[in-house]
């Protein structure tokens, strides 16, 4: 998407709380239409960057601009004119109902003495059918549930009909369906051609939603492009000091996130998997959080097993799917075997086109055999593989085990 | 249309019943008392020194001179002293949307006591008797300085710290105003009741004078900044956010409230409470919005006021119980029970 116009401009932004450097040269530009995530770990200045943008907390040096003007040079009713900016958490005290409170986005644009009048009605009435809170006109903001109660605050940033809006974590303890449900409503906003800034909690939402991510970590931006760009697990590690598997979910097209806590104890053993059609999975994931040097092959294109190697890093041996394995793919797996300190054969079905597994096998020096099922009800070639599997098995250095009892060791 | 105009509607026959209510009210406590005078002769004899009308038939003149200069004066300052704590209490709670602040908690009655009493004490009151409301107001804004001093930090202004400054410089402010009255004379008991315990007897037409001119000026301009305060209600930084000058508008605000109150401490003592239940049951009744809130509370503030001034003459067959007193007595229970439910979180 091409941007055109800048929308919002921060330069070189400082602040700082009693000598604490909170924010340390924080500079961006924001254009038109975007949908920018703030993401990072608590206490790394997230918040305090849109409070200090918006000119609430005073920043030490460095200028921020809306649309090429600069905050100083603004009034306030002209700045909440072009900024609207929802708090993390507000509390609406004496029982204002939700029309009352989705009117004050009007305050901007009223004169000194002037009332609201029926257009004002109008805009702010309108907003709240958009964030669907429509039939709460005159319930008391204090007696509603946490999702209507963000629904009505949004409405309200909204009929302040500003360019730029900046969101302090509004999904913060809302079920997940509100979550979602706010985060396509800023998204609609954004295809209108107006900009917002979220701070959110969470990241697989932002990765879904926003079109930008920018991520803090101790005041500083560590990172700042695409969502795919941003949230890594280089990133992520270095940022929140998680251990952590980015991929890309088939079921749902969206980048999702697998977090553990690393153990380190088992770095130096190599072991490799003959696995494919998604019996390795699960081996996979618990070895490679246990620290192990993991390599896999040889799958086909498109195996669930690929998919899983790829999100941990793990090196695959890949050959074409729908026939047999490559000469190439054969070899390099085979050295593999030679080079692993332990060799472990899944609980796989075996065809013409992967029997060359079952081959390779052999050379392993330890070897451990998954059999969750028999061998017979997964040999579709005719009985070779298992008159092979059988002569495997009584190979020296081979132990069978169940998934569940070696994943238990 | 637009359906607010039902609510408005309700809204304005609430007030105006409010209105009639408190009209009914000083009438009848107009012509309440040890010298009981019928309704009817009542207004007539006001209505007469209003120069309204201009014959009365059977009123005797000891009836008339007690009407309209004993209880007139005094159902008048009654009425300007309740509206002047009854929307200076709105004012307070709504900037800083707590509903358990009132000018007296942050040291305003305190103070304006205090600043009254010295100019007592210096003998300036007898020469005029525009110096005590200087010296009260100054009495007053010297406290809420201390207080909002106190109570600062880092531009912010914590509700409950100030609360608990206000406290500590009205009893120190307290301290002052029995020091001096003990030092000064014989006669200086009767003053010591008026300056803690406020009430209306011996209010003349001088106090009416006195205390009109700055309380209906700090009303009307309180009433004008309503929609003002409806968005500072929702927090300093909601409000920022908005665009209001939330720090210039709040000095603001609390100057003219603190004028305001100081005005009526002046000519009735220092009287609890009335700004802390009238905007209370106001909300209950009329719901949050300022616009209606803030005269609403002036009406029911001097409503509430009379009323009680009334009960106080009523209670003893010879003599009175204060007003403050009667204030007190019902509005300290009352007070508690806002603690009460406000603790269970379900406070409006």
């Amino acid at each position: 998407m091409a941007i055109n116009t800048i929308a919002l401009a921060v330069r070189n932004m400082n602040v700082a709380f009693d000598e604490k450097q909170v924010l340390k040269d924080i500079s961006f530009t924001a254009g038109k239409g975007e949908f920018i995530g703030i993401i990072g770990p608590n206490g790394a200045g997230k918040s305090t960057l849109l409070k200090a943008m918006r000119g609430l907390i005073p920043s030490t040096r460095g200028t921020v601009l809306f649309y090429n003007q600069p905050t100083q040079k603004l009034a306030d009713k002209q700045l909440a004119r072009i900024v609207a900016y929802m708090q993390q958490e507000i509390n609406v005290s004496f029982g204002f109902t939700a029309l009352e409170i989705v009117l004050t986005g009007r305050y901007p644009y009223l004169g000194w003495w002037k009332d609201e009048s029926k257009t004002d009605y109008d805009i702010a009435r309108k907003y709240m059918e958009f964030t669907g809170v429509s039939e709460l006109e005159n319930v008391p903001v204090q007696s509603m549930s946490g999702g209507q109660r963000q629904r009505v605050l949004l409405a309200k940033v909204l009929t302040q009909e500003t360019p730029l809006v900046f969101l302090d974590e509004p999904t913060a303890s809302l079920d997940l369906l509100y979550q979602e449900e706010i985060f396509s409503h800023c998204q609609n906003i954004c295809q209108q051609g107006k900009t917002v800034l979220i701070v959110a909690h969470d990241l697989k939402l932002a990765a879904k939603f926003c079109t930008r991510l920018i991520l803090i970590a101790d005041g500083q931006i560590v990172a700042d492009g695409l969502p795919a760009e941003v949230v890594t697990a280089e990133n992520l590690e270095k940022t929140y000091g998680l251990h952590s598997a980015v991929f890309v979910n088939k079921v749902t097209g969206n980048l999702d996130i697998h977090t553990y806590a690393a153990a380190t104890i088992n770095a130096k053993s190599k072991m490799h998997v003959i696995g494919g059609g998604g019996t390795a999975g699960e081996l996979l994931r618990h070895f490679h959080e246990k620290g192990y040097h993991l390599s896999i092959g040889v799958l086909q294109q498109g195996d669930t097993d690929a998919d899983v190697a790829d999100a941990f890093g793990v090196e695959s041996i890949i050959s074409p799917a729908f026939t047999a394995f490559s000469a190439a793919a054969i070899t390099s797996n085979a050295e593999k075997i030679a080079h692993a300190d332990m060799v472990v054969l899944t609980n796989l079905c075996f065809g013409e086109q992967n029997l060359a597994n079952l081959q390779a096998a052999f050379h392993a020096e330890k070897l451990i055999i998954i059999e969750d099922s028999p061998i017979q009800q997964r040999d579709f070639t005719q009985g070779i593989a298992t008159e092979l599997y059988k002569k495997l098995v009584k190979q020296p250095n081979v132990i069978v085990e169940t998934t569940i009892t070696f994943l238990r060791r | 249309m637009f359906s607010v105009n039902d609510g408005v509607l309700k809204k304005q026959m609430l007030m105006g019943a409010m209105g009639i209510l408190l009209i009914s009210m000083c009438v009848i406590s107009i012509s309440w008392g040890q010298v009981q005078v019928p309704i009817a002769d009542t207004i007539s004899i006001v209505l007469k020194n209003m120069g309204i009308t201009d014959n009365i038939n059977g009123v005797e003149q000891a009836q008339e001179a007690v009407i309209w200069h004993i209880r007139m004066p005094r159902v008048l300052v009654g009425v300007l002293t309740g509206a002047a704590l009854g929307v200076s209490g709105a004012v307070m709670q709504g900037i800083f949307s707590n509903p358990l602040a009132d000018p007296g908690i942050i040291g305003v009655s305190g103070g304006a006591s205090f600043g009254a009493v010295l100019a007592v004490a210096l003998g300036l009151s007898a020469q005029s008797l525009y110096y005590m409301p200087f010296f009260a107001l100054g009495g007053a804004l010297l406290a809420v300085g201390i207080a909002l001093a106190l109570a600062m930090s880092k531009g912010k202004i914590p509700v409950m710290v100030l609360l608990l400054a206000g406290i500590t410089v009205s009893m120190f402010m307290g301290a002052l105003t029995s020091g001096i009255l003990t030092f000064m004379n014989e006669n200086s008991i009767r003053e010591f009741l008026f300056w803690t315990v406020g009430g209306l007897d011996y209010r003349r037409w001088e106090h009416v004078a006195l205390a009109v001119g700055p309380i209906s000026v700090g009303t009307i301009f309180l009433c004008l900044m309503a929609r003002h305060i409806n968005i500072m209600v929702l927090g300093e930084e909601e409000a920022r956010s908005l665009g209001v000058p939330v720090a210039k508008l709040r000095i603001i605000l609390l100057f003219v409230v603190t004028l305001t109150t100081a005005t009526a401490v002046c000519v009735s003592g220092a009287i609890g409470f009335v700004g802390l239940i009238v905007p209370h049951i106001v909300r209950l009744l009329l719901g949050p919005d300022h616009r209606t809130l803030l005269p609403a509370s002036a009406i029911a503030g001097a409503l509430f006021l009379v009323t009680c001034d009334l009960i106080g003459r009523m209670i003893l067959p010879a003599g009175e119980v204060r007003v403050g007193i009667v204030t007190a007595l019902l509005g300290a229970p009352y007070f508690l029970y806002l603690l009460h439910r406000l603790q269970k979180g379900v406070l409006r």
